[in-house]
């Protein structure tokens, strides 16, 4: 029974540190254990286009997922979320690029067995080499870099609520996409890489012509790694405490204010996390098709992951995840069927790219039908365990008060 | 035996409308006091004052000696004020468990790095709240609804998940708004025994808005009226209800009544009807 | 002393033009307390809309220069048809796009306003439709001059740009403080439910709401069209977007609700950007229009003539 003393000592319900480690490390070690099949397995025997849609499906995971960490958590409405990718991306290349300059003179490939994709050949040498070093120090970076963007951004959402922060984080986006187009020339020759100082090669990203040129470090591994790890985080923290106090928010902040849920803090807090997981998350995007450009990660691209998020279910984990493979393979299938469908059919005729049109049809039908999409707050497991619920039968009455 | 909770000389203007006006206030410990007025007399307004989502124009608001006038709500609560709100404000998309636990992770919840590591500590203090939740939820008798939706309970649970909620940050004053509004008689019995039983179990010092005389002048060990943003009677039950001036506010002056034909708001102290 | 005339003319008239699609903005943002996404894309929608009617229906091609090969009676036929148009995919699509969702959370509604917008730009690439290759709008206005400030020619099209702004501003400002209908949209703008209960037809007010602001914004569509003939890209490309969220931008920095406020804000937001490109940098077009509205939103964010909401607790 409850007392109302409140400095009474409770006994501690704290788990000795030990049996702790298995439930911790458990997931980790599963997804290394899938990252591992899934590059040395699946990879050699698939080929280099299911490849790099795995790769693709897997970055959206970590976009989608951090994304709904933001509008599904917190229900910050964010859609500029492609600009913290691209901070990352370009803070990331710009570590790789003129960090292995730096190092070894080129900017090429100084890999291990981790970074080797089979399409490169056969690989002689270690499991992780410098470049593997110098790649993952890269995606930190990467992500550090978008995590302060994040906070800037995080800074109006204090005043503002639902449209309007919309419209500023579009803003911001736009405007990232804008600066970064203006950067300078990026270098080309390691004598020029040595002499200009750091602060300097940070604005030599390329300017409109994206930054090019890039080692291929991102690989099934990599990928499949970090996106364990943003998932687990993820999942971790909607379970816990901290996660109660988003969803808080999400659901009315007043109320969890009145409760003595620091909201600004939170919210500037979500930000920061999911910017921090899409700037890793643009960092293995750049390194997988060795270049990036500003151009291409606009509104277009947030809109894409701001799909993803409402269709597979705002805050949760399980349907973003989802929506990010369906809406990864689906473009590419939808595309193979258009290429084969206007083999045959008359040039006047052939048909357009229907993406974007199915797409934005599927939202408007969406928000009619089932606004929450497909999971709304829930998650795949959760719909099981209500199900063996229902089951049972209802219970009769209830306590006295 | 020091008061728990000063308010001197509160007042509060929005524009030229004066809301609140030198509104004052002690509350001893383990009080159970009522908050009563005509609708717009300003008693939300005092709450909201209270608990930090308005910033006065004057006056002080001190909890055991501390002041906390001008604190954002949250540190309000952290330092022992809770409320519940007068249109039901449950999440409406959480279980009732998370509801309640949201209370609870003021004073246990661990910060990111626990979290993210699952460190012994972080695994332990959240089942430590889930405990002390399910024991809440034991004696509000909620217990068995506690995986549901809040949204989908009847409205007389929904209000004792939000009392629920609001001990949950252990407070030492709860003030709850018109905790009997949209009840039959018989919950309004049932919440008058509650009330009273979690004054008792949780030391909490309580004070209530209500517009249901009943409740008040049953519950209630003193009162303060309010009309228009001004106290006009402050005192016990007895003393209240005979009162002119509360007379008055609530059914008008006998000329007034002929004049406009107003409507009765309010009700005489023998009839236990809201 | 040439460059600012310049300047502040063809800030005047890209002012004149974000201000009728600001408009619609603030309008239905006044009336349905939301971001109308897709409104840009029906000024996208005029544009276009008025290319075919010169081009198709009226048979006008690209005139070569000299004297114009358009009758007199062509810039207002196709404007009254593309105004027409427009009102009726405004209508549309309040219809059966935003009704459904009067009562949901305003998110899901911004959701929605999306897709429509995505759905607007991209039907409209279709070949059957606009294609997707940007085309050169014909001329419908003779290149003449009116004269000449401070040795700064001033073309027919940019005071016709300017004139049709204002004129339809003027006609705006009329109907919404001086007739019934229009205090009929203030109220709704004020209290859906207690117009309501005052007899006024609030689904009719919305639907002609809508149809009111996307009329404008056909109008600022040809208009541009007509000021710059070279810039008819293709309806889902970024320069659009940009300049649909630059109105947005001017709806807001005026005070988003409040119809003088549109107006004030789009003519502001044209001479900072113009001022900004000739004085400044031309590069950083976009970023001085976006600063300003952070800068906006963060220390009066319901702009310079609107007024602040309050949730009651």
């Amino acid at each position: 029974m409850l007392s109302g003393s409140r400095a009474s000592a409770e006994p501690t319900l704290n788990p000795p540190g030990w049996t702790v480690l298995p439930r911790n490390l458990g997931p980790l070690i599963i997804g290394l254990a899938l990252a591992t099949l899934l590059h040395f397995g699946i990879q050699p025997r698939a080929g280099a286009f299911p490849t790099k849609v795995m790769l693709d499906a897997g970055i959206n995971i970590m976009l989608a997922v951090s994304l709904t960490l933001v509008n599904g958590f917190t229900g910050q409405f964010s859609i500029g979320h492609a600009g913290f990718m691209a901070l990352g991306g370009y803070a990331a290349a710009a570590v790789t690029y003129y960090g292995s300059y730096r190092l070894w003179g080129s900017p090429d490939f100084h890999g291990g067995l981790l970074s080797w994709t089979v399409s490169q050949g056969t690989f002689h040498g270690p499991l992780l080499a410098g470049g593997d070093a110098l790649f993952l120090l890269a995606c930190l970076v990467g992500g550090l870099v978008a995590a302060g963007a994040g906070y800037v951004v995080g800074l109006p959402s204090l005043r503002l609520r639902g449209d309007y922060l919309a419209i500023v984080t579009l803003g911001f986006g736009e405007i990232v996409r804008v600066l970064i187009q203006a950067s300078r020339y990026q270098l080309f020759s390691a004598e020029e890489v040595r002499a200009t100082p750091f602060a300097k090669l940070a604005t030599m990203l390329g300017g409109s012509l994206g930054f090019i040129s890039l080692p291929f470090y991102t690989t099934l591994f990599w990928v499949y790694t970090l996106t364990a790890l943003t998932l687990i985080v993820t999942y971790r923290i909607k379970q816990s405490s901290y996660g109660r106090a988003f969803l808080s928010i999400r659901e009315d902040e007043t109320a969890a204010e009145a409760l003595g849920v620091h909201t600004t803090r939170y919210k500037v807090r979500a930000f920061v996390l999911a910017a921090f997981f899409a700037g890793v998350a643009g960092a293995l995007y750049a390194h997988s098709i060795g270049s990036i450009n500003a151009g291409e990660l606009g509104f277009q691209k947030s809109f894409d992951l701001v799909i993803m998020v409402v269709l597979g279910g705002m805050g949760s984990i399980s349907g973003s995840t989802l929506a990010a493979i369906l809406l990864t393979i689906l473009p590419e299938a939808l595309r193979k069927v258009t290429d084969y469908a206007n083999l045959y059919l008359p040039p006047e005729y052939a048909l357009p790219d229907l993406r974007m049109i199915i797409y934005s049809l599927a939202l408007i039908l969406m928000m009619i039908l089932r606004p929450q999409g497909l999971l709304g707050l829930h998650e795949v497991w959760d719909l099981w365990r209500r199900r063996a619920r229902r089951g049972r039968p209802a219970p009769a009455g209830k306590g006295p008060a | 035996m020091m008061p728990l909770l000063e308010v001197e000389h509160l007042s509060i203007a929005f524009g030229g409308l004066k809301a609140v006006q030198d509104f004052n206030l002690t509350l001893a410990p383990g009080d159970l006091q009522g908050l009563i007025g005509p609708n717009g007399a300003g008693k939300t307004t005092v709450f909201n004052l209270l608990t930090g989502v308005y910033r006065p124009n004057h006056g002080t608001v001190r909890l055991e000696g501390r002041t906390l006038t001008g604190l954002r709500p949250y540190q309000v609560a952290a330092a022992g004020i809770a409320r519940t709100f007068q249109a039901s404000r449950l999440f409406a998309d959480l279980s009732v468990l998370d509801n309640v636990r949201i209370g609870c992770q003021l004073r246990s919840a661990r910060g990111l790095t626990a979290t993210v590591f699952r460190t012994s500590s972080q695994v332990g203090a959240e089942r430590q709240i889930r405990a002390r939740c399910e024991q809440l939820l034991e004696i509000f008798g909620l217990a068995d609804r506690r995986d549901e939706l809040a949204r989908n309970l009847p409205y007389g649970d929904q209000r004792r998940v939000e009392m629920a909620r609001a001990l949950a940050t252990e407070p030492k004053v709860l003030l709850l708004d018109e905790p009997a509004a949209g009840m039959h008689p018989q919950e309004k019995l049932m919440l008058r025994e509650l009330i009273r039983s979690v004054r008792r179990q949780f030391g909490v010092t309580i004070l209530l808005i209500e517009h249901d005389m009943g409740v008040v002048m049953d519950i209630c060990e003193r009162i303060t009226v309010l009309d228009y943003g001004v106290t006009i009677a402050a005192g016990t039950p007895q003393e209240v209800q005979n009162d002119p001036r509360v007379i008055a506010a609530y059914l008008g002056t006998p000329q007034e009544e002929e004049d406009s034909g107003k409507n009765v708001s309010g009700t005489s102290a023998s009839s236990p009807v809201s | 002393m040439t460059k600012l005339v310049q300047t502040l003319m063809d800030g005047l008239a890209a002012g004149g033009l974000y201000a009728l699609v600001a408009l619609g903005y603030t309008m239905v943002y006044g009336i349905l307390k939301f971001i109308n996404f897709a409104h840009s894309d029906v000024f996208v929608l005029g544009a276009w809309l008025s290319f075919t009617v010169a081009v198709h229906l009226l048979g006008l091609g690209l005139s070569s220069a000299g004297a114009g090969a358009a009758p007199w009676w062509a810039l207002p036929a196709v404007l009254v048809s593309a105004m027409a148009a427009c009102g009726l995919a405004g209508f549309l699509i309040e219809r059966f796009a935003y009704r459904p969702l009067r009562n949901a959370p305003r998110l899901n509604v911004l959701i929605t306003a999306i897709g429509v917008s995505l759905l607007l730009q991209n039907t409209g690439q279709l070949r059957v439709f606009f294609g997707p290759y940007p085309k050169r709008m014909p001329t419908l206005v003779p290149d003449v001059a009116l004269g000449q400030i401070a040795g700064v020619r001033i073309p027919l099209v940019d005071v016709l740009v300017i004139a049709t702004a204002l004129l339809l501003m003027l006609a705006l400002e009329w109907l919404i403080f001086r007739t019934k209908l229009g205090r009929a949209m203030r109220a709704v703008s004020y209290n859906t439910s207690i117009a309501a209960l005052m007899g006024v037809n609030v689904n009719r007010v919305i639907s002609f709401t809508f149809v009111l602001g996307s009329a404008l914004a056909a109008a600022a569509g040809l208009l541009y069209g007509l000021k710059y003939p070279a810039g008819l890209k293709q309806p889902a490309d970024t320069s659009w977007v940009m300049m649909g969220l630059k109105a947005f931008v001017a709806a807001v920095v005026g005070g988003i609700g409040n119809v003088r406020g549109a107006m004030l804000g789009g003519l502001l937001i044209g001479l900072l950007e113009f001022f900004g490109v000739a004085y400044f940098d031309p590069l950083y077009r976009d970023v001085y229009v976006f600063s300003l509205l952070i800068l906006v939103l963060l220390f009066r964010p319901t702009g310079i003539l609107g007024r602040p909401a309050t949730e009651k607790v």
